[in-house]
């Protein structure tokens, strides 16, 4: 079936959006609504001496001052239980919640959050990844092996889980290399920094809650309060309102028990809104710091024979939903490569830092800068054009991946050609100019989601899922799913999302993955509905069901247009009976089958479903005397299957564009001795500016793939944040004489790379076609 | 605590509030419009903007006691009734809006950049909006909308 032409699409949040009259979280008061307010440790790691909140309680107007003595006693979080809602015994960062409160206001609040008595001994701090490695370190969980770890991952002391991917024979595969490289590459931790702060508001009638928060995971929200307040899932409501971006940063489970806690002891309605200094320090949502070392043996003629890695990933205090991020960060460092002989091991490292967790492509940008910065040292090192050396061992169709994963159709060969062509790679650049190419992966992922659609007695639809909307566009398009199935306009439907209460199960705004799994539930509702439309409309046009055909908001026999009934006079018609309503949660395609793969500690993402791919090509200017780097434009290519809302995909791409650019230069996490962040504010933590926006053009190869979304589309969210800092590194790289190999590559840290660099000023900008 | 008039979008507003509250945290409480969005309350984000005599004002550090007798237009006073204003018409249109957080701020400040430069180049318009953060778009889609905006309003 041909996708509705809906170049300039409306989304249906859109008119509130632009008017001021949609509501986020902060937007929302209820009746006798006390506001919350934090006491965070502000400490890195320290034992606990003595929490008193009595004077705190004592103040006028305080309702509820809740501590770890307050809410079951239970640790949580996914995979590795290791965290409790409010710090006991021991602080592990600074963001850790010693106390709530909930007061008359906020002022009075900050007062009583002031007079809870904390006392403390500290402890030594680990805050370096490989001294956290060494048998002597400093524990930041002394009780690590007593932890209820679900899986069977490798974990010893600051290591709070491992992975490998591992094939061939790599010690064989180096020795015989007739060149091996080996270099590190380090990268800081960043953040999400959603425009939107986060908030939670919980209400409580009788012995249910309503929890409104700025979530992107509503289920997961549920699931986390459901657990550490020990209630059945059907007393747990959360109803996300509009949410202000999220990246990640917002998925997870965060202060939803808090604030249902607080509120039930104050018996009353409790707002929690984050300052935007809290948003910086307090989440267990940044994105990982990382060391990587690489070593590749190549062969004379450019192909590559072994890859050795060793991975660090920054855990923090707490393992939120990282422990995952081994594997995935093995296969980004790994890449998307032919190579026959490969031994990556990866761990993820605890250190009294703020946790790490899911945001936009968790390791993958900083995997894939590590990875495509060592890839030009390849091709250095060989004599190859960068290009041509990617294009001799990328995979393509039919190639062995690093893990022995053999891929179906794929498009990464063609979005290679197709970003070098549109960048104009290979022309003459004025010698502060360079234009830098990286390539890039990321997996989609199935799994199970529901949707309800309905058609009322008037014929207007109604889209009812759990499926979150964080601004991508992912659930607006959800329209133009349905009305395709259905012959109708996507203005005719409106959409019940975001709430845990009337639709089904979906994972949320999270993993790329709401069009690829919502949006198969959608169409086999709507399939649903089509049915009955199509016997309804044949009793009435004395027609076979199977002749009916639903387009332009009518039923018509096929081959007679003018034998036709308006779908909304069938949906009249079904009103009065068997009503028109769908549902869809269709079994998720399968995962890929990966005969004979060599991998310790699977966390299951290692085969890779439906896996998206990119190329970015980057066009940078060098001021040499500063270090200062200006991205100029950017070309990108992305194969993400089949593209259904073209307008959001766009939308996707240059987002995920800019965000990758402020990571290759200006965001990174400062931290002090005393292991605290040094630039919790947007002026200290700069993101780039409509000023600092290059030009971006996108395209995309469109592929329908089999196993995947609705169409053949694949996830794309996260995609587009994957090589954009590899692209620009491997431009500096050119500029500079030699690889600046710390992330963000600062003026500072480029400065200093050119310093030391060998050809900055004889380099003639891009190295042109292949030698 | 301090009494004053405000005039928001035309409509006068007797408030009673502290003489250290800052022009958003009225606005939002107050006079009970939540379009203006607290991202930062640090003059970094814009998220906040409004117009005070039609000149962009970052509200979360501007006194309300500072805007009597002044007139506040909010992103509530942009539209004519049902009639969407054309900034807000093209960011809809063009795909300007994502998550929509910084998105009133963000009209707001195009607003008062085609009021002073009805004929903005793409640097003009670049430059004029670089108040505003938005972490969704890369800026593109809005750049467009702020363009096409600007033909339609002449």
């Amino acid at each position: 079936m041909a996708i509705t032409d809906t170049p300039r699409f409306v989304r249906a949040d859109g008119p509130d959006k632009v008017t001021g009259s949609g509501r986020y979280v902060a937007d929302l008061t209820l009746t006798g609504m006390l506001t919350a307010k934090m006491r965070y440790a502000e400490v890195a790691h320290a034992r606990i001496t003595k929490i008193d909140v009595s004077a705190a309680k004592a103040i006028p107007g305080v309702f509820a001052v809740l501590t770890a003595d307050d809410v079951p006693d239970l640790r949580y979080s996914p995979v590795v239980p290791d965290r409790h809602l409010f710090a006991k015994d021991t602080v592990r960062f600074e963001g850790e919640v010693i106390a709530a409160v909930a007061a008359i206001n906020a002022d009075v609040a900050q007062q009583a959050v002031d007079a809870v008595v904390f006392e403390y001994d500290e402890l030594p701090i680990v805050d370096d990844l490989e001294a956290a490695l060494a048998p002597d370190a400093p524990l930041v969980h002394e009780a690590w092996e007593t932890y209820a770890v679900t899986g069977d991952t490798p974990r010893d002391r600051n290591v709070a889980t491992f992975s490998s991917i591992s094939k061939g024979d790599v010690d064989a595969g180096m020795a015989a290399a007739d060149i091996v490289v080996k270099q590190r590459y380090v990268a800081d931790g960043s953040h999400a920094a959603p425009i939107e702060p986060r908030g939670v508001v919980a209400q409580w009638e009788g012995n249910k809650v309503t929890i409104w928060t700025s979530t992107q995971v509503p289920f997961d929200a549920r699931n986390g309060v459901c657990e550490t307040l020990q209630m059945p899932s059907n007393r747990v409501r959360i109803i996300v309102p509009h949410l202000g971006g999220g990246f990640g940063g917002k998925c997870g489970f965060h202060y939803e028990a808090h604030i249902a806690a607080l509120a039930k002891a104050a018996k009353r309605p409790v707002k929690l809104v984050f300052s935007r200094e809290e948003e910086f320090l307090a989440p267990d949502r940044r994105r990982e710091s990382m060391i990587i070392d690489l070593e590749t043996g190549l062969n004379a003629d450019g192909t590559i024979a072994a890859r050795r890695g060793w991975v660090a990933v920054e855990n923090g205090a707490y393992t939120a939903d990282s422990a995952f991020f081994p594997q995935l960060a093995a296969m980004h460092v790994a890449g998307p490569y032919k190579i026959p002989n490969v031994h990556i091991d990866s761990s993820l490292v605890y250190t009294n830092r703020q946790p790490s967790g899911s945001v936009r492509a968790p390791t993958a940008p900083q995997g894939c800068w590590a990875c495509e910065t060592h890839t030009d040292e390849l091709a250095e090192a060989v004599g190859m054009d960068p290009v041509a050396f990617r294009k001799l061992n990328a995979i393509d169709t039919g190639a062995e991946g690093v893990v022995g994963q053999v891929y179906g159709e794929i498009g990464l060969q063609e979005c290679l050609d197709t970003a070098t062509e549109m960048a104009g790679y290979g022309q003459d650049l004025p010698d502060d100019e360079a234009i830098g190419v990286a390539i890039g992966w990321w997996p989609s992922f199935p799994g199970a989601s529901g949707a309800y659609v309905r058609l009322d007695a008037d014929g207007a639809g109604q889209i009812v899922t759990g499926a979150q909307e964080c601004g991508t566009g992912a659930v607006m398009t959800l329209r133009q799913l349905a009305a395709d199935e259905l012959g109708m306009d996507p203005e005719d439907f409106e959409i019940i999302y975001q709430d845990t209460g009337v639709a089904p199960y979906d994972t949320g705004a999270t993993g790329s993955q709401t069009l690829l799994n919502n949006g198969r539930a959608v169409v086999a509702a709507s399939e649903q509905i089509a049915e009955q439309l199509k016997d309804h409309a044949a009793d009435m046009l004395e027609a076979a069901a199977g002749d009916i055909v639903l387009a332009s908001g009518t039923a018509h026999v096929a081959g007679s247009p003018d034998k036709s009934v308006t779908i909304a006079e069938l949906a009249e018609v079904a009103a009065g009976g068997e009503m028109l309503i769908g549902k869809g949660s269709p079994v998720p395609p399968e995962y890929p089958e990966i005969p004979g793969m060599n991998c310790v500690g699977d966390q299951g993402v290692a085969a890779w479903a439906a896996p998206q791919f990119s190329c970015h090509a980057v066009r940078v200017r060098l001021d040499r005397d500063t270090g200062v780097a200006r991205v100029l434009d950017i070309a990108c290519a992305h194969d993400s299957g089949t593209i259904i809302n073209e307008i959001a995909a766009h939308g996707q791409v240059e987002g995920g564009v800019l965000m990758g650019i402020g990571q290759a230069l200006t965001e990174g996490t400062v931290y002090g001795e005393d292991g605290r962040q040094k630039n919790p504010a947007l002026l200290e933590y700069k993101l780039q500016t409509f000023a600092d926006a290059p030009t971006i053009k996108t395209a995309f190869v469109q592929i329908a793939t089999a196993e995947a979304g609705p169409r053949g589309a694949k996830g794309l969210a996260e995609a587009p944040n994957v090589p954009t800092a590899a692209a620009i590194s491997n431009a500096l790289a050119k500029l500079v004489g030699q690889p600046v190999r710390q992330l963000p590559m600062t003026a500072e840290r480029v400065w200093e790379a050119t310093l030391s660099g060998n050809s900055p000023n004889s380099s003639n900008g891009d190295s042109g076609e292949a030698s | 605590m301090h009494q004053m008039n405000l005039e928001v979008n035309g409509v006068s507003y007797p408030v009673v509030a502290d003489a250290s509250r800052n022009l958003l945290s009225v606005i939002r409480t107050e006079v009970g419009l939540t379009g203006t969005k607290e991202g930062c309350d640090d003059c970094e984000c814009g998220a906040c903007m409004v117009l005070l005599d039609g000149q962009p004002v970052n509200s979360c550090s501007y006194l309300a006691a500072q805007a009597e007798g002044r007139a506040i237009t909010t992103i509530e006073g942009l539209a004519e009734g049902d009639e969407l204003h054309p900034i807000q018409a093209k960011m809809l249109e063009l795909g300007g809006v994502q998550c929509g957080f910084c998105t009133p701020g963000m009209i707001m400040s195009a607003h008062a950049l085609l009021e002073r430069t009805p004929q903005p180049s793409e640097e003009e318009i670049r430059i004029g909006l670089s108040g505003n953060l938005c972490r969704c778009t890369g800026y593109a889609k809005i750049l467009a909308a702020v363009g096409e905006a600007a033909v339609e309003i002449r």
